[in-house]
């Protein structure tokens, strides 16, 4: 250990004041000791120290000098990690009353959002920092949110309204593939017909414009010479065809302009995402609960090029479908975002592990982990399944990961959930053992250098 | 097993195949020269030689015995796939570099099993079918682990494709159940006034064609009310009534019947046909038998009467065409053996056992119940051309002990035992020795000297392709 490191730990019990890293007022340092710290940018640090200041991580390594007249929380010995927050993609625990099936794309997630007392707290205290909600319900249900789990209660303030337009291939595929197929068709004509109609005005105002030069042309050559009379008259006669139907109000014929800006046909609320969707201005996600829903999808979609997600969901009987792996060649082909539970699902029908996550991370495709149960229990396991995981070899960097930095970046985070590094926000957690150790317990939440939870002060509020 | 002690009598030596075990006309399937496919395939397949990272089109399986039913049994042959057809079949087949190759030496290949019915298979109905498919499904799984590659089920033929969605629906089977029982004389009466009227009015139509392309202008078009069109479908054979019959009067009532009304028919059950043979055969209907399915003999009808071991024989000697289906048309790991479509060849070894042909009971899970599907121009044999739905079995196929080691359905391996979570561990497949592998080496490239094979096709070639397609060669 290098000298000025150990003399830093001399120092460091005399240093650290009782009531550590309430607000650091602006310009003091606060040092956070640790065992280890997943940094998720390049290798993890062993006994470590992360230097808070202003809201951020001004240093972060194994050997620093104490900043002048910081304040030092150190947690060593008990195997305590520091990591970037979860960030929890699918907790749709949070959201209540499905519509059932159907084309419902108009509702947000955020707008059915159920909020037991203190479950947001709970998710704060497990690490959690944003949590993905998708709208509940079969078919099109509607557009998945994005909130903060320190937004207050009961209401929090969503970090985004609308994320993604939800697709469900549950359960039965022919039914999921009917609707889809109408949805996708309903909207293709939606596109068809604003797309005639934006013509025909765009005709309708060309038409109108040179007319109306025209007119003014005449009306010139009036003025100068007054000989020539037949075009004026002809130019007064046609007056053009408005685009829309119905929309002028009561103006004589020949003065019908058509309107300056086009005006689309209306189109169904809850269609309209998809038709977003067609034109690529956003990203569906589709659930999908046992393979061959994917091939169904990979049907249905076609060989149009659209951005889309992949969830491997949770089937709401029964478990995971643990032979994912028989589609995973063509996982890795679709190239898209995969998330999937944090567990080790039996082949159906036996007792026989497989590991979906493992073989399509080494397929080369990119994973995000949800908890392995759609409850809070889930979530207060997450870090078990991972370890599962972990054990039965996917790579420990990876799993972390796929519960942090991943999910955050799939639900538009990423500046919120970084990767530790000087000048990065000060936004991590600390836990008093190793990730992946599932007794170890989130100590602290730091977010933007304020603390949102600490456990020791909780309890000695208790 | 006679079969086998057969082949064993007539096997020379080891390394030398055997002739042919029946039906001569196999000549025909192996007159192809050697390596025809050789160098058309190398400037067809261009891009595919130039990019080894892609599949192959071909899949094989070589060296094993070929029941193709229908052109007899080819003692040591190939089966060569390309594109989910198969391409050829013989003794002297090349097999084309990359292609994947099955190595069934010493097992028994078969045409893929064809349920006439099955339920909890496929999902769905009709075109719903294909929508429904899941091809992982457990009894998906399970059904080509009991041989069957093709299955009909809610009136669609489905293929059970693994892997794949594509190709899944082969027919939609066009069936119009009918109640034609002796214990409901007003059924009866109904249905025979349904028929009357749809052959009235069909009589009508084409008199109304007639006139009309005879110029007659007062010609009056039939009126179409109260005409049943499954009925008129059924008379103009576009539909294929299907009759539940299992006694003697029922069956003879049903041959009445299709006697007044001309129509395909298939007959469910049949436990007394064998007493009506004759009528049977002259109505031309076929049967779907379930050999050990019982009723028990009155003794106080002065005729025979009762279900019978030899039901099956009687009525193949009598040229009737049937399908046999065991007595659950589910599939299932917790039944009992050749009850269910786990074991569908167990149910028909009882046939086998009152005396109907080996021959016979493979063709009436293979090509007969294709027929009765109608679909026997894609399924139910191996021959060139049709789809490449085979399965490879250990021992022979009625043989209780026998398991399907591998089964393609449509070119692609969707089955392999030793993969499988449910049997792979039961007797599993032995390795080859390493003995083995040189002596199938070497009887490769003895089998080219024979032939006088030189050049590319004979580098190109497996070893163990060489190997398996050198059989018999010396003998030709």
């Amino acid at each position: 250990m290098p000298a000025a490191a150990a003399l830093l730990l001399l120092a460091a019990p005399l240093l650290a004041p009782q009531e550590a890293d309430q607000s650091a007022p602006k310009g003091r340092a606060t040092v956070y000791r640790v065992d280890l710290i997943e940094t998720l940018d390049g290798d993890p640090i062993k006994n470590g120290f992360v230097i808070v200041r202003d809201g951020l991580i001004e240093k972060i390594g194994q050997a620093l000098v104490l900043p002048e007249g910081a304040r030092v929380r150190d947690l060593r010995g008990s195997g305590s990690t520091i990591t970037p927050p979860l960030a929890l993609s699918h907790a749709n625990f949070l959201v209540r009353s499905s519509r059932g099936g159907g084309l419902n794309g108009r509702f947000r997630a955020v707008d059915s959002l159920w909020l037991e007392p203190e479950q947001l707290h709970e998710l704060l205290e497990l690490g959690v920092l944003v949590a993905g909600v998708d709208p509940p319900g079969d078919g099109v249900p509607g557009r998945s949110s994005v909130i903060s789990t320190d937004g207050g209660t009961p209401a929090p303030e969503p970090l985004v309204e609308d994320l993604h337009l939800s697709f469900q291939m549950m359960g039965s595929t022919r039914s999921a593939k009917d609707l889809l197929r109408k949805a996708i068709a309903d909207a293709e004509k939606a596109i068809e017909g604003e797309d005639k109609a934006r013509e025909a005005w765009q005709k309708a105002r060309k038409e109108w414009e040179e007319k109306q030069k025209a007119k003014a042309e005449e009306a010139k050559k009036s003025a100068e010479g007054g000989k020539d009379g037949a075009g004026g008259g002809k130019a007064a006669q046609d007056p053009p065809k408005p685009a829309e139907k119905g929309k002028d109000d009561g103006k004589k014929p020949e003065e019908q302009e058509p309107p300056k800006e086009f005006e689309a046909p209306k189109i169904d609320p809850n269609l309209m995402p998809v038709v977003e969707w067609l034109r690529k201005e956003r990203v569906v996600q589709v659930s999908f609960d046992k393979p061959a829903a994917w091939l169904h999808w990979l049907d249905l979609l076609g060989d149009r090029d659209l951005a889309w997600e992949a969830v491997l969901a949770l089937p709401r009987w029964g478990g995971f479908a643990g032979n994912f792996h028989e589609v995973k060649d063509s996982i890795a082909a679709a190239g898209v975002r995969v998330y999937l539970p944090a567990s080790l699902p039996d082949l159906p029908y036996t007792r026989i592990a497989s590991h979906p996550a493992a073989e399509l991370h080494a397929a080369g495709v990119e994973i995000v982990l949800t908890p392995p149960r759609a409850d809070l229990e889930g979530v207060r396991s997450l870090r078990l399944g991972l370890a599962d995981l972990v054990r039965e070899g996917l790579d420990r960097r990876t799993a972390i990961e796929a519960v942090t930095l991943r999910p955050a970046a799939a639900m538009g985070q990423e500046e919120l959930v970084q990767a530790l590094k000087p000048g990065a926000p000060a936004t991590f957690i600390l836990l008093d053992g190793d990730f992946l150790n599932p007794v170890a317990e989130v100590q602290l939440v730091l977010r933007d250098g304020k603390v949102l939870y600490d456990r020791a002060k909780e309890e000695e509020d208790k | 097993m006679a079969l086998l002690e057969l082949m064993l009598a007539l096997a020379p030596a080891p390394a030398a195949a055997p002739p042919p075990l029946q039906d001569p006309p196999k000549e025909e399937v192996v007159e192809e020269k050697p390596a025809p496919e050789k160098a058309p395939a190398k400037e067809k397949e261009a891009p595919a030689e130039a990019a080894p990272a892609e599949a192959s089109p071909y899949l094989a399986i070589v060296g094993g015995e070929i029941h193709t039913v229908g052109d007899g049994v080819i003692a040591r042959g190939t089966v060569l796939c390309k594109d989910g057809r198969i391409l050829k079949v013989g003794s002297k087949v090349r097999v084309p570099e990359g292609a994947t190759v099955i190595d069934a030496a010493g097992m028994k290949v078969y045409p893929g099993l064809v349920a006439v019915n099955s339920s909890g298979i496929v999902q769905g109905r009709g075109d719903a079918v294909a929508d429904d498919y899941d091809p992982f499904a457990l009894n998906v799984d399970l059904g080509l682990a009991g041989g069957l590659t093709a299955v009909q089920s809610g009136g669609a033929v489905a293929k059970l494709v693994r892997h794949s969605i594509d190709d899944v629906v082969l027919a939609q089977a066009d069936w119009v159940t009918l109640s034609y029982s002796t214990s409901s004389p007003r059924g009866r009466r109904e249905l025979r006034d349904k028929l009357d009227r749809a052959r009235d009015y069909l009589r009508q139509q084409r008199a109304f064609e007639a006139a009309k392309q005879a110029g007659e202008e007062d010609a009056v078009e039939p009126d179409k009310k109260g005409v049943d069109d499954r009925s008129m479908k059924l008379l103009q054979g576009q539909a294929v009534a299907r009759f539940n019959a299992n006694n003697t009067k029922d069956l003879l009532s049903v041959c009445e019947l299709i006697e007044d009304y001309p129509m395909e028919a298939v007959i469910f059950g049949g436990q007394e046909a064998w007493t009506v043979a004759p009528q049977l055969s002259r109505s031309g209907a076929r049967l779907v038998l379930t050999p050990r399915a019982k009723s028990w003999a009155d003794e106080e009808l002065n005729r025979p009467n009762g279900w019978s071991i030899e039901n099956a024989r009687i009525l193949w000697q009598h040229g009737i065409e049937f399908a046999i289906v065991p007595g659950q048309s589910y599939i299932s790991t917790g039944g009992i053996a050749g009850r269910d479509l786990l074991t569908l060849p167990m149910e028909v070894a009882f046939a086998i056992r009152g005396g109907l042909p080996q021959d016979a009971a493979l063709r009436s899970i293979t090509i007969d119940a294709a027929r009765i599907l109608g679909v026997a121009d894609r399924v139910g044999s191996i021959e060139p051309g049709k789809d490449a739905d085979l399965i490879v079995c250990d021992g022979d196929l009625f043989d209780y002990r026998s398991f399907v080691q591998w089964a393609v359905v449509n070119g692609d391996l969707a089955y392999d035992k030793q993969k499988s979570p449910y049997f792979a561990h039961i007797r599993p497949r032995p390795e080859p020795t390493p003995a083995e592998v040189i002596e199938a080496v070497i009887e490769g490239v003895q089998a080219q000297k024979d032939e006088g094979v030189t050049g590319e096709g004979a580098e190109g070639a497996e070893p163990e392709a060489e190997a398996a397609g050198s059989g018999g060669g010396g003998q030709r």
